[in-house]
């Protein structure tokens, strides 16, 4: 199944999904509930949706009475450890922007916690992994990680994942130390991470060379595009060459 | 007496008749005190009224120019007689020329006053306010009575599509389906955008917004499009057609309604307005979704109808950008503007030719956009024409930080012109007020700085390329130093280099437009290994099968030419008696041609022997 196929259908989703998400039932109210359970179920057992939830923005974008912060917040959560792809971008794009919240007694969380979301996001895509961390466990996330993270189950080695993606696509060997700022991890932790992913760390040079399996981003050749010219392109040149 | 009376009352009925002021007349006939009744005024004050209308509708029916009154008679009979050909040559050339000749500036007359030309019939006076309504919207501003008539008239249309008995036994062309849809939908975006704007309402505007919010919907909007394909089954007549199934079959398939190309064009046509209405709303993916069945080449049905063409090109590509898709976005926008270029020369219909063009220069933006974001071998010809056109900010876009004001003039104009789903809350006094104290950031904003977002983190990449390009291998603390910049920093530049260099992209036989593989799409490559980078660069040999085997055909074309072509045996007899009888014969041509040319060599000879 192709990359892009499996982000617009999830292995995952069952088919109750399916019809809700490719149908003309998402625009129906009540089918809220049911989209939101989904979320709640990928937020537990570390699965991800990304139409899906984008369907529930749709649907608070036509109809605002809808709109729960917590969802909002739990999706852009889901959102982040999508990088590289835009998922981020997309639920932003259907975002509305807020009325003026006249309902004081359910303060809004989502204006306050949407700048730092954003932060981790721009960090993300910059690949500026230690300050991502930084910010993460800085105090001006810490409603979110209070809040939110703490029950997406696993959010901080989805985290990890986009990390290890992007290193293996860009290493063939990276420096442990290096390789502990950008997992927020270290020593113990760190060597028993690398030893999951399957990495061997040498730890003859100083403090340790982790090699990184070939796959095929970080093999690189020089190529040379060659033309390949087929037989049939010939075959009118040819043909005509035999008449004449 | 009577006599007299009669007389007086036709005289001033004609003097009347003219300024449209019946009341005297009629005054003067209950002052005879033919009738007494106390409800007598009240009834004479609707008569009066009604008759007042029919009177001015009459005087203006009277003041239509007589080509337009043909005009209207003829098409009237057309649409009735099903008569595609002429109903397309009614539409397309006698409306826009009677349009550019009586009415450039004004409206065209209203419905009621034309109704009497066509014996009343309602199909076609919905028809003909729908022409008037677009007339309204592209040559003069609508007002808040024109767009609400506007849309009550496009329900009435859809509904008379949609929920009568069975399918309506009317043709029409495609151009005008597609445009029914198309107009449809931007009358759609105007009123969202006019609605939008809540300082410069009038009272009376604010109130008919409050009560008639329902008019222009967007759920109103999307039922009508998502219900068009739903009765003419497009998605599964378009399925059954891929998978080769016979006409019948088809027809079994897609019912009575999808079997009629009324229906079936309208559904397929639907299927693009989808596109455009999700891309408006910021919903690109879905947009993505709805195409689905649809197939992005030249032989499907939306190439019919060129504005079609040209808008599913366009939205298509710019989901793509807003997907960070730029090599897919790319290949739309390379293919729909070769297209326009080719084919400008038969297009000259005006009115479609200038907003075709018109997209075509926002293409041209966003291919420039797309260009400086993932730069990769393309075609030539359209490079070029959009070096012409956007060189300067191409120049700088390239240039990473300092680029971001170019790529935000460009996406700005090149952009839809996108709407928010929701109005202000016009219903409730405070909310509104607060609205208008702290208007919210409007969506074209929202989606560029999105937009920026993603161009910012790529801004270091033009740089590192430029130094990756001269080398094999460097150390990175070296690049560091060239870059003045923190080692750490660098490697994490060249890992969101190495993502940008990775895209997702849809190949040859993808399903659906959402699918696709990971592919690479810069030919410099590097790889870092601990501390060094290396460095491979992929290069293309020089192509020239395409070129030769084109050569080739074409001198064989015209080897073939000779070959098949009539001797010239004339010209040769008459040349050689020629000469002989040159003094003889001083007309004819070739004659005269020999012997001034032997009378030039004799001249050059005598010359040359003179000289000596």
């Amino acid at each position: 199944m192709s990359v892009a196929t499996a982000w617009a259908t999830p292995p995952t989703r069952t088919e109750l999904i399916e019809n809700l998400v490719s149908g003309v039932d998402r625009y129906n109210p009540s089918n809220v509930s049911i989209l939101e359970d989904y979320l709640y179920h990928q937020i537990r057992s570390e699965e991800y949706d990304c139409l899906a939830n984008l369907a529930i923005l749709k649907l608070y974008q036509f109809n605002p009475d809808l709109y729960n912060p917590d969802v909002v917040i739990n999706i852009l959560i889901k959102a982040l450890t999508s990088t590289p792809f835009p998922d981020f971008n997309l639920c932003i794009s259907l975002l509305d922007e807020r009325l003026v919240n006249t309902n004081p007694d359910e303060p809004d969380p989502l204006p306050s916690l949407l700048p730092v979301i954003t932060e981790l996001h721009t960090l993300l895509q910059q690949c500026r992994f230690p300050a991502f961390w930084q910010l993460y466990h800085s105090d001006q996330a810490e409603s979110l990680r209070d809040n939110y993270t703490v029950e997406c189950v696993g959010f901080e080695d989805s985290v990890r994942n986009v990390v290890v993606q992007t290193v293996k696509a860009a290493f063939r060997r990276i420096g442990s130390d290096r390789f502990g700022t950008y997992l927020n991890l270290s020593g113990n932790d760190l060597t028993s991470y690398v030893e999951k992913l399957g990495w061997t760390i040498d730890s003859s040079s100083g403090s340790g060379v982790i090699a990184i399996p070939p796959n095929p981003d970080n093999q690189i050749e020089s190529t040379v595009v060659q033309e390949n010219i087929q037989l049939p392109q010939l075959v009118k040149l040819i043909a005509h060459a035999q008449t004449a | 007496m009577a006599q007299q009376r009669k007389a007086l009352w036709e005289a001033d009925l004609d003097e009347d008749f003219h300024d449209v002021d019946l009341n005297l007349a009629i005054g003067n006939y209950g002052q005879n005190g033919l009738y007494d009744d106390a409800a007598q005024p009240r009834i004479d004050e609707a008569t009066l009224i009604a008759v007042q209308q029919q009177v001015a509708q009459q005087a203006a029916l009277a003041a239509i120019p007589d080509p337009v009154k043909r005009f209207i008679i003829h098409f009237h009979q057309a649409v009735l007689d099903n008569n595609l050909g002429e109903i397309t040559v009614a539409y397309e050339s006698g409306w826009n020329r009677l349009t550019e000749k009586f009415y450039a500036k004004t409206e065209w007359p209203e419905a009621e006053v034309i109704a009497p030309l066509v014996n009343d019939d309602q199909i076609f006076l919905i028809l003909y306010r729908e022409l008037y309504y677009r007339h309204v919207y592209s040559r003069i501003q609508p007002d808040i009575d024109d767009r609400y008539h506007s849309y009550e008239n496009s329900c009435e249309l859809f509904n008379y599509l949609l929920n009568s008995d069975g399918p309506v036994p009317l043709e029409l062309p495609e151009q005008w389906l597609w445009d029914i849809i198309d107009e449809f939908i931007y009358q759609f975006q105007s009123f969202c955008v006019w609605r939008s704007k809540v300082k410069a309402k009038t009272e009376e505007e604010l109130m008919v917004l409050v009560d008639g919010n329902q008019v222009w919907s967007s759920y109103s909007v999307l039922n009508v499009l998502y219900s068009l394909i739903q009765k003419s089954k497009i998605n599964e007549h378009i399925v059954a057609l891929q998978e080769g199934k016979g006409k019948d079959e088809i027809n079994e398939i897609v019912g009575e309604y999808g079997s009629r190309p009324l229906y079936r064009m309208l559904g397929y046509f639907s299927l693009i307005g989808l596109l455009r209405v999700h891309s408006l709303l910021g919903d690109f993916t879905l947009a993505l979704k709805v195409m689905d069945s649809v197939e992005l080449n030249q032989k499907s049905p939306f190439t019919r109808v060129t504005a079609c063409h040209v808008t599913t090109y366009y939205y298509v590509g710019f989901c793509y950008i807003m997907l960070q898709r730029y090599p897919d976005a790319i290949r739309a926008f390379v293919s729909v503007l070769n297209f326009i270029l080719r084919m400008r020369q038969y297009h000259t219909r005006s009115y479609q030719y200038d907003q075709i063009n018109k997209t075509a220069d926002r293409m041209y933006a966003l291919f420039a956009i797309c260009n400086a974001l993932s730069p990769s071998r393309v075609d030539d010809n359209i490079l070029n024409v959009t070096k012409e056109r956007y060189g300067e900010q191409l120049a700088k876009m390239s240039r990473g930080e300092e680029g971001l004001p170019a790529f935000e003039e460009l996406f700005l104009y090149a952009c839809p012109k996108f709407i928010s789903a929701n109005p202000p809350p016009y219903e409730e006094a405070e909310l509104l007020q607060a609205y208008m104290e702290d208007p919210p950031t409007e969506p074209a904003q929202r989606h560029l700085s999105l937009f920026l977002a993603d161009v910012r983190a790529k801004a270091p990449v033009p740089t590192l390329r430029s130094f990756l390009k001269l080398y094999t291998s460097l150390d990175a603390s070296k690049l560091a130093n060239f870059l003045d910049a923190d080692e750490e920093e660098m490697v994490q530049q060249l890992m969101v280099m190495k993502r940008a260099s990775r895209s997702v992209s849809r190949m040859e036989n993808e399903k659906g437009l959402l699918g696709g593989q990971i592919t690479s799409t810069s030919d410099l490559d590097f790889v870092i290994d601990e501390n060094m980078v290396n460095i491979a660069e992929s290069t293309v040999g020089r192509r020239y099968a395409g070129w030769f085997i084109r050569s080739t055909e074409h001198a064989q074309r015209v080897l073939d030419t000779i070959r098949h072509a009539a001797l010239p045996i004339s010209t040769i007899k008459s040349a050689a008696p020629a000469p002989a009888h040159s003094k003889d014969t001083p007309t004819n041509a070739t004659a005269t041609v020999n012997p001034s040319r032997s009378g030039g060599q004799r001249v050059a000879w005598g010359a040359s022997v003179k000289a000596v």
